[in-house]
């Protein structure tokens, strides 16, 4: 038999790990309180984990400079995630992240979504430090991360029951979301009766419903079949296209990339710097993964990554 | 285990019904078969009947005490205390596990004391809770409290403390901080520990509430059975114990019911690996 009591350290306790970093409390001064969206005329206000510091930049949405993470180990290690990364992202691009495994490409991630503090560097959204998550960075994860003791509906709405909007206008919101990803009628079911690929429709949805500036994406397809794959890029194209919504979706596969993104950056293998940051012809959709162009783009991705044409 | 985790994912449901109807006509086979050997046994000469009275006399018996209102007020007063005892102690356990789990200070000052507490078996605080208390109702609540703080805690403790990082991460994304965290994340994730604690505590609560009795009462189903042995009546003794049978069998069914209808996710969610493995990882408070 084990004392678990007697044993265990003090570790990071979930959720006052964002409060004991240096995330502003709720109605702090010197907090850019920004009004992102009124839903059925309720405000959300937004921005609570960032801090007007003036911007680097005036027209990007997420401005990165000289931005590094290191990993302390357990046993003293230093691990370079990510280094140097200098970058910026404009409002309604599409950017795909890719990268070989282990490359740094969640750690970049989280760090825009505000679970991690950068090592060095600045990161900024709309010019304010990200000092801790906040709901205009919804966040999409690789694992089913639907609240199972909530029904959809219910976790869909989550964000909008945070930011205190009235039950009426959280159902309206979650129908409304509900039929933008596909999935109308299943609102009163629980996380455990829907497949893979509905779950994660349902956590776009309810990454959505705070009506977040930018949509986080960690491999969030990497789990599903092939045929499942394929129809949610469609369906989040056509999201992307209805919302236009800037999006920064992480993934390593080089086919995923090029058939999402607007732009893709290349990481290299870790420490992750940006080897290739290429901007795709608009004009180039749907894009047709047998197309002369889909491959050649493909070949030059790979070359980048160094992967040379395997898939 | 990737077969198995398929195999109970998908079947459980179906599975457990199918179990459940061959069960229950089993089950009766089992019970009416006992109580005939029971009955041929007593009524055989082989075994002094004033000892074990046959299942036949302990019905009849149990009419009586029931018809003069006896039975009821037993019944009722042992209801009244365990439920105060199991109100009051799963109170507190739930509010100090999660405080422990959210506040490693407090964690630490109190974990070595609770521990040594926890250590005791509850039994043994009988005869120093009547000093202190008298053999009133105070005593019995108090060591009914007593008994159902410990499952409750230890496993309100584990679940708020090992909340699932990833809703964490979720939650706060989404805007939850602080009090809401708490409220909206920590406590619901930590619920399939908490029932699996309060299930655990239900049969400590009639132990407890048991033992009490035992050393005095006005009334109440343990106090029946003591009373009974004074004055010889073995087949009221036997109707108290089973009377005790059936209350916790009874109980713990309310209880797996409530939690089908109001908690349907419980149990159905096998689809997070560390879910299951968390569940292993279960302590009881007391045994
Ligand atoms: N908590 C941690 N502690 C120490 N090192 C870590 C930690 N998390 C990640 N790393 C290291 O940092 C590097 C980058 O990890 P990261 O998860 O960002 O990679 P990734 O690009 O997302 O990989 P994948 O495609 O496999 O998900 C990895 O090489 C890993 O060894
Ligand atoms: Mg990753």
């Amino acid at each position: 038999m084990k004392f678990p009591f007697l044993t265990a350290k003090t570790k990071d306790f979930p959720g006052s790990e964002f409060e004991r970093s240096n995330c502003p409390r709720r109605d702090n001064e010197g907090q850019a309180i920004v009004p992102i969206r009124s839903v059925g005329g309720k405000r959300i206000e937004a921005a609570e984990g960032t801090l007007h510091r003036g911007s680097l930049d005036a027209g990007a949405l997420i401005e990165c400079r000289e931005l590094a993470h290191v990993y302390h180990t357990r046993l003293g290690e230093e691990i370079a995630a990510v280094r140097d990364i200098t970058l910026s992202i404009d409002a309604g691009e599409f950017v795909c992240l890719l990268g070989p495994s282990g490359c740094g490409k969640t750690t970049l991630l989280n760090m825009v979504a505000g679970f991690l503090a950068p090592s060095a560097g600045k990161l900024r959204l709309n010019g304010d430090d990200i000092r801790c998550p906040a709901p205009d960075r919804g966040v999409v994860f690789q694992d089913y991360s639907l609240f199972p003791w909530l029904t959809v509906e219910a976790n869909i709405a989550y964000g909008l029951l945070m930011a205190g909007v009235s039950a009426k206008r959280r159902k309206a919101a979650a129908t409304e979301l509900l039929e933008l990803v596909g999935l109308p009628h299943i609102g009163a079911q629980y996380p455990f009766e829907l497949s893979g690929g509905m779950k994660q429709r349902v956590a776009i949805a309810r990454a959505l419903a705070t009506d977040p500036a930018v949509l986080l994406m960690d491999e969030p397809f990497a789990a599903l079949d092939a045929m499942t794959r394929e129809s949610l890029q469609r369906q989040l194209l056509d999201i992307w296209a209805r919302t236009r919504k800037t999006v920064l979706f992480v993934t390593h596969n080089i086919g995923e990339a090029i058939f999402l993104a607007s732009r893709v950056i290349v990481l290299s293998a870790r420490p992750g710097r940006i080897v290739e940051d290429i901007r795709l012809p608009e004009n180039f959709r749907p894009r047709k993964r047998t197309s002369p162009e889909f491959n050649r783009l493909y070949e030059r991705l790979a070359k980048a990554i160094g992967v040379e044409g395997t898939e | 285990m990737s077969i198995a985790l398929i195999f109970k994912g998908f079947f459980a449901h179906t599975l457990r019904e199918l179990l459940s109807r061959h069960a229950f006509r089993l089950g009766a086979l089992g019970l009416l078969s006992f109580a005939i050997l029971w009955e041929i046994v007593s009524r055989s000469g082989w075994i002094n009947p004033v000892m074990l009275p046959a299942p036949s006399v302990i019905a009849r018996s149990s009419v009586e005490l029931a018809a003069n209102g006896e039975l009821q007020q037993h019944v009722l007063n042992s209801l009244w205390r365990a439920f105060l005892g199991f109100a009051i102690g799963s109170i507190l356990g739930l509010l100090l596990g999660v405080a422990m789990a959210r506040l490693p200070r407090l964690h630490s000052l109190l974990n070595p004391l609770v521990q040594i507490f926890r250590a005791i078996p509850s039994l043994a605080f009988v005869p120093l809770a009547i000093f202190w208390f008298g053999i009133g109702e105070t005593s019995k609540v108090i060591l009914i409290a007593f008994g159902v703080f410990f499952p409750v805690w230890v496993n309100t403790y584990l679940g708020a403390r090992d909340t699932n990082p990833l809703f964490s991460r979720a939650a706060a994304s989404l805007g939850a901080r602080g009090w809401r965290m708490l409220v909206f994340l920590i406590l619901p994730a930590a619920l399939p520990f908490i029932i699996a604690g309060t299930r655990i505590a239900l049969g400590s609560a009639l132990v407890l509430l048991v033992a009490s009795e035992l050393t005095g009462a006005q009334f109440g189903v343990g106090y029946l059975i003591q009373m009974s042995q004074q004055v010889f009546r073995v087949d009221h003794m036997f109707v108290g114990l089973i009377t005790l049978g059936l209350l916790g069998f009874l109980f713990d069914y309310l209880f797996v019911c409530g939690l089908r209808k109001f908690l349907p996710w419980y149990g159905a969610e096998n689809n997070h690996a560390n879910g299951t493995r968390r569940m292993d990882g279960l302590k009881s408070g007391q045994d």
